[in-house]
């Protein structure tokens, strides 16, 4: 049986139609597309050019049948376009990174070469990128076909962004995860890999002891340290809240941080021999080191109290005059 | 995009609701597709029949058109006519064009110029 182009059109139009309206919308399109071609034919016209100069004018079928049902012929309109691009920017500014850390994290543990650890966290930041950009996508474009007008809150000034401060940017945020990663990173490496090996052995540098409780705790601080990054990013300045936090992270690493030295359990008393006692550092100088190391534990944590809340008090003075003004 | 595409596009912007007036006001008598697509272009609402068609399912299913299928003649029918709420709406809509047409009227009148204001 030889289809014609009309019962081509139809079937490609109908074939695109939820199966309720399929039927009468068919019926309805075959006689307007005869009377159509109906009345060029009377004009003289070649039925076959008629039937093509008819159909042309109705265009895609596609197209058709997406008016006929309400669809729509954007993957993502206006209403969720600004949604779509915000979402992507945050999970592209977190998500490959992380991937990248965790991947040159593992390859480092499994004794990868740096080639090898450089080759594939470029891949898997690309992945994750490619990942986000397509599940973020489907979601908005699933949201775009099934929610009704309004699914979206109104846009009110009250959801101005705040002027950005110093110290809350992409760049903190970003510097600042990568950092705590590479500090997670250094840590495992010490254990399992050793920055110094001697005769074949691995020798830590900190107290294997310390594995794993103390260690864990301290990955933890690490990973509420990022969050707080990430949390300030997201609002855009420092708040009282975040100053809080940040002194509590702050304390619960220094308070154990100066006990474990003060008992001599921080360091691992080999790598301590092996390194420092074996060259000729005296008792004396030991305790100099440890008094340097001390300052420094101290150092960090306090730095990190005061820097939160200088943002803190500098946001709040900022937002004050910004309303004064 | 040349200038021609340009101001083809305004003039599209400005017909645009145009073709529900129209149809809603012509339907007041029952019609069907092609027949309606060819009065509304001899009216001068030139009119895509792709526009037209999806558009009478849509005036439909908000109930500002009825339908039903004649199926006395050779070739059947759907025939569509503008329902009570149809013609409410037509009579806004035409309010509104003619609001619109004395406003644009008064600009061509009296152009506003810095020594009228």
């Amino acid at each position: 049986m030889v289809t014609t182009l009309t019962e081509r059109y139809i079937a490609a139009t109908v074939g695109n139609i939820p199966p309720a309206s399929r039927d009468d919308v068919q019926a309805e399109l075959e006689v307007s597309i005869a009377d159509a071609i109906e009345a060029r034919t009377t004009q003289g016209e070649p039925h076959e050019t008629a039937e093509k100069a008819v159909l042309t004018g109705l265009g895609d079928p596609v197209a058709l049948a997406a008016g006929y049902s309400d669809r729509p012929l954007h993957l993502i309109g206006p209403r969720y376009y600004l949604l779509w691009w915000r979402l992507l920017k945050l999970l592209w500014a977190i998500v490959p990174a992380v991937a990248m850390g965790g991947v040159a994290l593992s390859g480092a543990l499994d004794g990868t070469s740096a080639g090898g650890i450089i080759g594939s966290s470029i891949a898997a930041g690309i992945t994750a990128a490619l990942q986000v950009a397509f599940w973020v996508t489907l979601v908005l474009a699933i949201l775009e076909r099934t929610t009704g007008v309004g699914a979206l809150p109104a846009w009110s000034v009250e959801r101005l962004p705040e002027i950005r401060t110093k110290g809350a940017g992409r760049a903190d945020m970003i510097s600042s995860v990568i950092f705590l990663v590479l500090g997670v990173g250094a840590l495992l490496w010490d254990r399992f890999r050793g920055f110094v090996v001697h005769e074949g052995d691995a020798i830590s540098l900190l107290s294997p002891n310390l594995w794993p409780w103390w260690i864990s705790g301290l990955i933890v601080l690490m990973a509420a340290q990022a969050a707080v990054v990430i949390a300030v990013h997201v609002v855009g300045r420092w708040n009282e809240t975040f100053a809080m936090i940040n002194t509590v992270i702050a304390l619960a690493f220094a308070t154990p941080a100066m006990a474990l030295l003060a008992t001599g359990e921080l360091f691992n008393s080999e790598f301590v021999a092996l390194i420092l006692t074996n060259n000729g550092v005296d008792a004396n100088s030991l305790r100099n080191l440890a008094i340097v190391t001390g300052a420094g534990l101290i150092g960090f944590p306090v730095w990190s109290i005061i820097d939160g809340w200088f943002k803190t008090v500098r946001d709040i003075r900022h937002r004050k005059s910004g309303i004064i003004n | 995009m040349n200038e021609n595409n340009v101001v083809g596009t305004h003039l599209q912007e400005v017909r645009r609701g145009t073709i529900v007036l129209a149809a809603l006001q012509l339907l007041r008598h029952a019609g069907y597709g092609y027949g309606l697509l060819e009065a509304l272009a001899q009216r001068g609402f030139a009119t895509d029949a792709n526009t037209l068609y999806p558009l009478l399912r849509r005036l439909e299913k908000q109930g500002y058109l009825t339908s039903e299928w004649n199926t006395e003649e050779p070739r059947p029918r759907k025939f569509y006519q503008t329902s009570a709420d149809g013609i409410r709406l037509a009579e806004t809509l035409t309010k509104e064009w003619l609001a619109l047409s004395e406003a644009i009227a008064s600009l061509t009148a009296a152009p506003f110029t810095p020594e009228n204001h």
